[in-house]
């Protein structure tokens, strides 16, 4: 017994006083010549291939200041993420929130009144513009991705998606964790309501080829033809043609219409480099952040004019499924349990 | 001490195969450990962003989500600071052959609580690693090409 006591002491002893030299060198004041914007948001924003990079790039020029992002695994945790660390990592920009976190972000979070921003804003994003706290910076419209001539049958409604031709070919993403995931709940309960639509999923279940944690995943099992179609969004083909010159993938057209997301930016009242926060986001919505956004995130830009001239301007108007609307937090409790029960087995 | 470390090959050859596995085990978990402290595990909520996502829809007892949610997700930072002590000490225990029994009975706590905090991608592998070190405690898998054996043949007991 004494053995092992001393043991694990001497490993957490050295741990510790590891930690101690280590963290004392990371806390060490260093004099900035430059106040720092701390950005939050989801990885795939803030990795090498998403705007993150370039638009911080392009603002540096101008702001005499240093943009640092912050990131999250997916846009759904970062509320969570804000809630428990947000003040004392110094957040002064949230980016990448959709209509479904931002009843949640409201009443979890005080957020800074950035007032009304002086933007042509695309009629698809009219709706959303009048929230004050939150401001749009793109939208898309969320379908089923697939490949040409790889499908026996295509899927023009939600529920050709039972096609026994289909069993098994569906990459699909779990709502709980991934915002995707809840679009595709929400287009199921907004099409066939909540009884129907609880069934409906419970079917989903063996036509789906998995349900992953994120978009990425889905969308990768996808791309390597472990699947045949994935829930993604109608701009994805415009990612292989622009990046690969693939015309091969396509986005399917549901006659019930699609659900829309659009992805939102705040500023929390914890700030510190407020103002520097609210001229980022002006530079995220002036024609240079929103063309940097359109083509690195692959989603419609909410400045009019942007697409012009742009594989994007050759996409067909898509149908909403509902007009924009911000659900509540019991709403979208209620839509998880729906999905809960609907994976448990009968 | 050497002498003694060969020496258990003679007497106690039956587990060289098990002393594999042990070393191979404590390679993989110092390993781990280390990853874990040249990034930025102790440094950022790491640990707490895999709770609050996946512990919620665990099957954990309702009083384990209450402690984690309500006490320790608040003070990640220990609790990110207590996992990869435990790796560190299972890696090193197991490398060297040391204490192994009692820090066979860490290891299935800590894959325990792994369990229900890492997600159901890694539940197989959890009740994998849970089923190894629980034949370790209970073999006392130290005792062949381990330092263990040098004290087992002079203390005996239950600890060796």
């Amino acid at each position: 017994m004494r053995h092992f006591i001393a043991f694990i002491s001497v490993v957490f002893l050295g741990l510790g006083l590891y930690f101690l030299k280590f963290q004392n060198q990371t806390v060490a004041p260093v004099t900035a010549q430059k106040p720092l914007l701390h950005v939050i948001t989801y990885s795939s924003f803030a990795a090498d291939w998403g705007p993150g990079p370039l638009l911080k790039t392009e603002f540096e020029k101008t702001c005499n200041c240093e943009v640092k992002f912050l990131e999250v695994a997916d846009s759904g945790l970062l509320i969570q993420r804000l809630q428990m660390d947000g003040a004392k990592m110094g957040v002064d920009l949230v980016v990448g929130m959709d209509q479904f976190d931002l009843d949640k972000a409201k009443n979890k979070l005080p957020w800074r009144d950035v007032g009304a921003m002086d933007v042509k804003w695309v009629p698809e994003v009219q709706d959303a513009t009048s929230l004050n706290t939150f401001v749009p910076f793109d939208w898309g419209f969320v379908a089923f991705n697939t490949r040409k001539g790889e499908l026996s049958l295509t899927p023009t409604s939600l529920k050709d998606l039972l096609n026994p031709s289909l069993k098994g070919q569906i990459a699909l993403i779990d709502p709980r964790t991934s915002s995707p995931g809840m679009q595709f709940v929400f287009w199921v309960i907004q099409t066939m309501g909540l009884s129907e639509g609880e069934s409906f999923l419970k079917s989903m279940v063996a036509q789906a080829h998995s349900f992953s944690p994120g978009w990425s995943v889905a969308y990768g099992l996808f791309q390597k033809k472990q699947a045949a179609m994935a829930l993604s969004y109608i701009t994805s083909p415009i990612y292989h043609l622009v990046e690969e010159k693939n015309e091969d993938y396509i986005s399917l057209e549901f006659q019930e219409g699609h659900p829309q997301q659009i992805e939102f930016m705040a500023v929390p009242e914890f700030c510190r480099n407020c103002d520097l926060a609210e001229n980022f986001m002006r530079f995220m919505l002036s024609e240079p952040g929103q063309r940097i956004i359109m083509n690195k995130n692959f989603m419609f830009p909410v400045l009019t004019g942007v697409i012009a001239g742009t594989p994007f301007e050759s996409l067909p108007p898509y149908k909403k499924v509902a007009p924009f609307r911000v659900p509540t937090e019991e709403e979208i409790k209620g839509w998880n349990e729906v999905w809960n029960r609907s994976r448990q087995q009968p | 001490m050497l002498y003694s470390f060969l020496e258990s090959v003679k007497y106690v050859g039956h587990l060289i195969p098990i002393s594999f596995l042990r070393i191979f085990l404590g390679y993989y978990y110092l390993e781990m450990a280390l990853q874990k402290v040249q990034s930025e595990f102790l440094y950022r909520p790491v640990i707490a962003e895999l709770i609050g996502e996946w512990l919620p829809n665990s099957r954990a007892p309702h009083w384990y989500k209450v402690l984690f949610g309500t006490y320790l997700l608040p003070h990640w930072q220990g609790l990110a600071f207590a996992i990869v002590g435990l790796e560190m000490a299972i890696g090193l225990s197991y490398l060297i052959g040391y204490v192994v029994r009692p820090v066979a009975l860490l290891g299935v706590l800590l894959c325990l609580n792994q369990l229900y905090i890492n997600g159901p991608n890694f539940e197989a592998h959890n009740k994998l690693l849970l089923a190894v070190h629980f034949m370790f405690a209970w073999l006392g898998a130290g005792r062949c090409l381990g330092v263990d054996y040098y004290f087992y043949k002079r203390q005996r007991g239950l600890w060796w």
